[in-house]
């Protein structure tokens, strides 16, 4: 029996027709009326396990599932030993670094040193700020990451932007990149190195879809 | 406010560290059978010994702040390695050694938080003899102690082998900066990374069907001896396998070549191994070793080389698929001796001792009991089966 871990939330029902294609119907995990947390595919040959978007690595390291579906933003920032498998192309958006539209700073290596960056993606933004080699005193917010610099607790945010919506209407513009992000099939390494051959099946099917690009 | 323990480390109560005595003394007792004489490694070392010569990373070792840069022993075979290699030198080879005690680890749990790991691990270290008998020994010794251990059957071990020199002659025709590359790519199975690689379409196709290349031994051999031709390391594999094909039949182990499984300690130069088992839920590798030549060399002081490998069980893991002892083996016969108003103490002390004499647990009950009755109903209390009473 196959397990695959499924993250709630923007990726869930690309992650379902992903699989769906690939012969597993995971379809009922959408039904509004759905408060299982464990559902079975409609073949029974397989589990779904819904469970939040940062704990899908988790759970794949852990091999309690063998597969899951995750944004590369989630995988950078936890670093969790998983095998990173098919890149499904779904879920973009980027990781960015923004400040008060008001503010002088024009890139990231503008900013003064030891001034603070609030972030939900510490890690992330830990690396970004050794690279360019600017100390930086981080602070961990769990949401609402844009009210740092307008309450005037942060001079910088390090946040996922899908649209920039939500930071012009917050009043803040981004001034530098970090990456790209997109949803990744992922593996246990474990697992796949046991792999009878159901497994591969799986990241076969899915992996052909992307290339006829039949999503 | 409540001292409580460091989060990680192992606090364990009676039955748990009755189960790791047990589990331990099933593997002692094979590795004595063998010949393996037992040795007690510190568990605070200098952290250049900890390291073994960069091939365990600094920052998962769990540093002491002392006036020395020291640290916890992450594992047993560096230290090992170097009595061996040190005030070990001039003993006769081969040099069968085995050790249990805990290892530590620093580990950042997946929300950030970094961790003391304390494990408990059993292995042996073989040292000194060239040739392939060294690796032929000790993959017989591990199936033998699992056997030993008597896991249970759906736990479907597999024992998953490589050998050091197959992924350096898979990479050979690259260059150096990009071999590193593909060397991470392929021992972390990174389909998206070998996508993204900058190389020939058909070498990627190439490096692709050998990332799944893993099976039957005979099988994965053959295929690579298609790709790379004949070679030492891959006859000295399938001799290897034909010597403990039939020992892992008759135990129902499943063994497995995988070219592309490196572990995590680049300690090894030679072949290296994990078994692996089903614990219902998921794969845990319950023990670890491989032959690490260079390392006994690093702690050496002549010229002569040295050769050495080895192998460790974690009991942790091993719990997990362990079949549960038998209660009437945790609880044997243990007597309570109950005294009355009277008798003293010391008439319950010189019961015991005669039934300590016949090699029975006997313990006393420090109150005095009034009645018989009053005694026996103290018996499931006390974890005991047979009650003396005295008055």
């Amino acid at each position: 029996m196959i397990t695959v871990a499924l993250a709630k939330g923007a990726l869930l029902k690309d992650s379902v027709s992903r699989f769906a294609k690939a012969g597993f119907d995971f379809s009922a995990v959408l039904e509004p009326s759905n408060r299982q947390l464990m559902v079975p595919s409609a073949c029974g040959r397989a589990n779904a396990l819904l469970v939040r978007n940062g704990d899908v690595p988790v759970y794949v390291a852990y091999g309690q599932a063998q597969l899951g579906v995750v944004g590369f933003d989630v995988l950078s920032e936890h670093q969790m030993p998983v095998a990173n498998l098919v890149d499904l192309c779904f879920g973009e958006c980027h990781m960015a670094v923004a400040v008060k539209k008001t503010s002088s700073y024009k890139s990231a290596a503008d900013l003064p040193a030891h001034c603070r960056v609030a972030s939900k993606f510490t890690n992330c933004a830990r690396r970004f700020f050794e690279e360019l080699d600017l100390p930086v005193e981080m602070v961990h917010l769990t949401g609402s990451v844009e009210l740092g610099p307008l309450t005037g607790m942060a001079e910088a945010i390090v946040d996922l932007v899908a649209t920039g919506r939500t930071l012009r209407e917050n009043g803040l513009i981004e001034i530098d990149h970090l990456f790209h992000s997109t949803a990744r099939l992922i593996g246990n390494p474990l697992a796949l190195r046991l792999d009878t051959g159901d497994i591969r099946l799986i990241v076969d099917a899915i992996k052909s879809q992307e290339r006829k690009g039949s999503f | 406010m409540t001292i409580k323990n460091v989060s990680g480390t192992k606090d364990l109560n009676p039955q748990q560290v009755e189960e790791n005595n047990y589990l331990l003394s099933k593997l002692s007792e094979v590795y004595r059978q063998w010949g393996y004489q037992e040795v007690s490694p510190p568990k605070v070392e200098n952290i250049n010994t900890l390291t073994a010569g960069g091939g365990i990373k600094s920052n998962e070792i769990i540093k002491i702040v002392v006036d020395e840069p020291l640290g916890l022993r992450p594992e047993m075979t560096a230290s090992i390695a170097r009595a061996a290699a040190t005030r070990f030198a001039l003993k006769e080879r081969p040099l069968r050694l085995w050790a249990c005690g805990t290892i530590f680890k620093s580990r950042e749990e997946s929300d950030g938080k970094i961790i003391v790991d304390e494990n408990l691990h059993s292995g042996v270290e073989l040292i000194g003899e060239e040739g392939m008998e060294i690796e032929v020994e000790l993959l017989y010794l591990l199936i033998e102690s699992l056997k030993k251990l008597n896991i249970q059957k759906e736990s479907n071990p597999t024992l998953l082998i490589s050998h050091t020199s197959l992924i350096r002659i898979i990479l050979e025709k690259y260059n150096q900066v990009i071999k590193t590359k593909i060397k991470t790519i392929l021992t972390n199975y990174d389909l998206i990374g070998l996508d993204k690689l900058d190389i020939d379409n058909d070498d990627k196709q190439g490096l692709k069907a050998t990332l799944e290349l893993r099976g039957s031994p005979s099988t994965v051999i053959e295929t690579l001896r298609g790709i790379y031709g004949d070679n030492n390391v891959l006859k000295s594999l399938d001799n290897l396998f034909n010597i403990i094909k039939p020992i892992s039949k008759v135990y129902n182990i499943n063994i497995q070549l995988d070219p592309t499984y490196q572990p995590h300690y680049n300690l090894y130069t030679g072949i290296v191994f994990q078994l692996i088992a089903n614990t219902g839920k998921s794969p845990v590798v319950i023990a670890r070793g491989g032959r690490y030549d260079d390392l006994v060399n690093l702690f050496g002081n002549n010229n002569k080389a040295a050769i050495g490998a080895g192998f460790s069980f974690s009991i942790d893991k091993i719990k997990k698929i362990a079949r549960k002892k038998n209660n009437n083996d945790t609880f044997a016969k243990k007597t309570l001796i109950a005294y009355g108003p009277n008798k003293k103490i010391e008439d319950a002390l010189e019961h015991q001792r005669r039934l300590h004499k016949e090699n029975q647990i006997a313990l006393i009950e420090l109150n005095i009991c009034r009645t018989k009755e009053m005694a026996a109903k103290l018996l499931p209390k006390r974890g005991c089966t047979n009650l003396i009473w005295i008055n």
